[in-house]
């Protein structure tokens, strides 16, 4: 039961990067590949409808790690206090040039904002990066599984190399999107954007691999479940589908989205069962184990948090099947 | 752990505060959105169309900086109150889980398919939508009420060997009476909010002479929906909630009158300036008996007073009675007002009672004001505790937070809201000026849609 609690909130965190993540990614390439008033128009009016209902999935799954993991939830807020609050403002920032930026017909106005939306994007990209690094890596805990180290330990290389390449393939995924959704020079642009960052986004993660067998080796997971090798499997072929699908930017952007998917689901393989591990042994950290939930919560908590996301699940893809039907023009 | 208590303290108080601005005005609009629409589809009627897509954009500015705003507060309680989080999460937890769940989906997909997907959906999908949208605020409102509702009188948990809550019944905790009538009536009063405010810019319409049909519609619906409200916060929802915490919290009813002293036919004091260093309450108006009346049906029953209780189990006396004869003053007021507007709608038309369009103009801020004042009321008479009855506000606040840290990110707050209320006013007074009629009125959406 707990490690379908680990698996719900792993698919909902999952589901979060890969949605705003091409909607973080096209904060962070649209200043290069939109360059006119227009062409930047139809690239904020191509996420404008989807970017809310994207984050509301970071919202629904902190409540759910708030629910089935408390202390899990305790620990990490308030042990990485200022980190935290500045990845608030930055969401809060980056809500903000979304959602005001069209209502003021007015150059400076939007310049702004869509600078404001860039810095964002790609500040936030680059934070979770550093924060999915640590996660893997482990922090030290002291007893009471609370963080007992400094800012400074947070920025070790290993996690602000996670964080390039979280920017780098958030990047790529938001070209992707742009290419596939939005017509004229942006489209072309943003297809070549993807050519560039491709090649960077395999050396990253292939660094990034490598290092993480270092830093927290996955073999033990592997051989206690070899199947979970799909996932870095998936994830190579997202790469080599990315370049191999140039000229179509909807697979492109499918394969943009598998590759993600890999990388996540190999990051989770690899820490299972821990949540946080500990620094420099996993043992001291928090696992699904360690203090979980009542079972009660889980056995009510966990159809009613299913059953909800499989009526999200249908009404979004109905509505974004509607939506679908046409590209964004620059008009 | 003084300071950094009082810090957090502030920080959520202050963050919240002006977060509630905001969802009183989505939960408040959407039912005028989607009544609007409805009424557009079924008659063909432009003008109807027209007001549901004006009244949709401003709903739709509230909804953006509620949304920007929120999020701090699900933050705060893993970064500010740590302790409260580990403890209380099994229960805590279900509730917040649910509204990202079931409810921020719904809304923000919808209003997303409402705003513009007008190209993309059917008529009858597109004004559905807009009832997805309210039920959306609705359901939100909810859960975060069930929240508040569960740690001012906690049920369907257990304690566990450690201490931590167990979640026992979530049924008994999304069921729990005391959370329905705290729930309906923090909607009548943000309905009752919508009602002025749609009331107050239809006067200013017609006080400014533009833009008339509309601003005779609002007028009308706002003044309609505003009498029937003013009724609803009285009676019964803030008569069922009154009850709740006299059966409850006896110490909040004890501070929300000022009462000091534990007295047999207590009298409900109308005006008056409690001191609690004296333990007296400054020239007071009031009427004899009647508080024991009104909470125990009796004129003659005792009411136990502020001194009866522990030093360090007393809320604070002056804010929670400041703030509850606020609401309650305002509460008057503004069934006052809107019966008066109901009588010379009736007997005057509106177009000759251009003292009381001003009156409906100038009230638009005190809805505001007497919802702030009603959640003063509750969540300052809670005090000294964070779960009622079970764990201390002092033992809830994280540990390893330093006030310094608080501090600084308080300053950030207060700058950001600076501005994020700026722009606000901004951004609805421009869709005012532009107003129904306008005709580049759907700039933002003519700009999003392919």
């Amino acid at each position: 039961m707990i490690v379908v609690a680990f698996i719900v909130l792993v698919l909902m965190l999952g589901t979060y990067v890969l949605l705003d993540g091409y909607d973080l990614g096209v904060g962070i390439v649209h200043l290069f590949v939109a360059r006119t008033d227009s062409e930047r128009a139809a690239t904020i009016a191509s996420i404008g409808p989807f970017w809310n209902g994207n984050e509301v999935w970071l919202i629904a799954a902190g409540g759910a790690l708030f629910g089935f993991f408390p202390l899990v939830y305790a620990s990490a807020f308030s042990g990485f206090y200022l980190p935290f609050i500045v990845v608030l403002w930055l969401l809060m920032f980056r809500g903000i040039a979304l959602e005001l930026r069209g209502h003021i017909a007015n150059e400076l106005w939007y310049r702004f904002f869509d600078v404001t939306f860039a810095l964002a994007s790609g500040l936030l990209a680059l934070l979770f990066g550093v924060a999915l690094g640590n996660v893997v890596r482990g922090v030290p805990l002291g007893r009471s599984h609370y963080f007992e180290g400094t800012f400074t330990f947070l920025l070790n290389p290993y996690s602000v190399g996670v964080g390039l390449l979280a920017v780098a393939a958030l990047a790529l995924h938001g070209a992707a999107w742009i290419a596939m959704r939005v017509d004229g020079p942006a489209a072309e642009r943003a297809s070549r954007a993807v050519r560039i960052v491709s090649p960077i986004v395999a050396v990253l993660a292939a660094a990034i691999t490598y290092a993480t067998f270092h830093v927290r080796s996955p073999w033990p997971n592997l051989l206690a479940m070899p199947w979970i090798a799909l996932a870095p499997l998936a994830s190579c072929g997202g790469l080599f589908g990315v370049i191999a699908t140039r000229e179509q930017p909807g697979r492109t952007f499918a394969a943009s989205t598998l590759f993600l998917a890999g990388m996540l689901a190999s990051a989770a393989a690899t820490l299972f069962p821990y949540l946080l591990p500990g620094f420099p042994s996993a043992d001291g950290g928090l696992s699904i184990y360690t203090i979980p939930a009542s079972p009660n919560v889980l056995a009510t908590m966990l159809p009613v948090v299913i059953a909800g996301l499989a009526i999200v699940g249908g009404y979004r893809a109905f509505i974004a099947g509607r939506f679908a039907r046409g590209r964004f023009p620059t008009v | 752990m003084g300071a950094a208590l009082t810090a957090d303290r502030i920080q959520f108080a202050f963050t919240i505060m002006f977060h509630y601005l905001f969802p009183i005005g989505t939960m408040g609009l959407a039912p005028f959105v989607a009544w609007y629409t409805l009424r557009a589809a079924r008659t063909h009627d432009a003008t109807y169309d027209r007001a549901a897509q004006f009244w949709a954009k401003i709903f739709a500015v509230n909804f953006a900086i509620g949304v920007v705003t929120g999020i701090p507060m699900e933050f705060q309680f893993g970064t500010n109150w740590a302790l409260f989080s580990a403890r209380s999460g099994a229960v805590v937890g279900q509730p917040l889980a649910m509204e990202g769940v079931f409810a921020f989906f719904l809304e923000s997909v919808f209003l997303g398919v409402f705003l513009y997907g007008r190209r993309y959906v059917s008529p009858t999908l597109h004004a559905a939508s807009a009832v997805l949208v309210w039920i959306g605020a609705w359901m939100s409102g909810f859960f975060i009420v069930a929240v508040d509702a569960w740690m001012q009188h906690p049920v369907g948990y257990t304690l566990a060997s450690d201490g931590r809550i167990q979640l026992e019944s979530l049924a008994a905790v999304l069921l729990s009476p005391f959370a329905w009538w705290q729930y309906l009536h923090a909607i009548t009063g943000a309905v009752l909010t919508g009602g002025f405010l749609v009331a107050g810019i239809g006067a200013y319409y017609l006080l400014s002479r533009r833009q008339e049909p509309y601003g005779r519609l609002f007028v009308q619906t706002g003044v309609s929906v505003a009498f029937a409200f003013s009724i609803l916060a009285i009676f019964p929802t803030g008569d069922r909630n009154g009850a709740n915490v006299t059966e409850y919290q006896p110490a909040k009813l004890a501070a929300m009158e000022g009462l000091f002293h534990s007295t047999y036919g207590a009298p409900l004091d109308i005006i008056g300036m409690p001191d609690s260093k004296t333990q007296t309450l400054i020239d007071p108006i009031a009427v004899p008996d009647m508080l024991s009346f009104l909470a125990y049906g009796n004129f003659n029953t005792a009411v136990k007073g502020i001194a009866s209780y522990a030093p360090n189990d007393r809320p604070p006396v002056a804010v929670t009675y400041y703030a509850y004869h606020i609401m309650v003053g305002l509460g008057m007021l503004f069934l006052g007002l809107s019966t008066l507007a109901i009588v010379c709608w009736r007997f005057r038309g509106f177009d000759r009672s251009r003292g009381l369009l001003w009156m409906l103009m100038l009230a638009m801020p005190f809805p505001y004001i007497a919802n702030e004042a009603g959640w003063v009321t509750s969540e300052v008479g809670r005090q000294p505790w964070i779960i009622y009855g079970l764990m201390r506000t002092a033992a809830g606040a994280s540990s390893n937070v330093a006030a310094t840290e608080t501090i600084f990110t308080i300053a950030g707050f207060v700058g950001m809201y600076a501005l994020l209320g700026l722009l606000f006013m901004l951004l609805v007074m421009r869709e005012v000026g532009i107003g129904p009629e306008g005709e580049n009125a759907g700039i933002a959406l003519a700009q999003a849609a392919p």
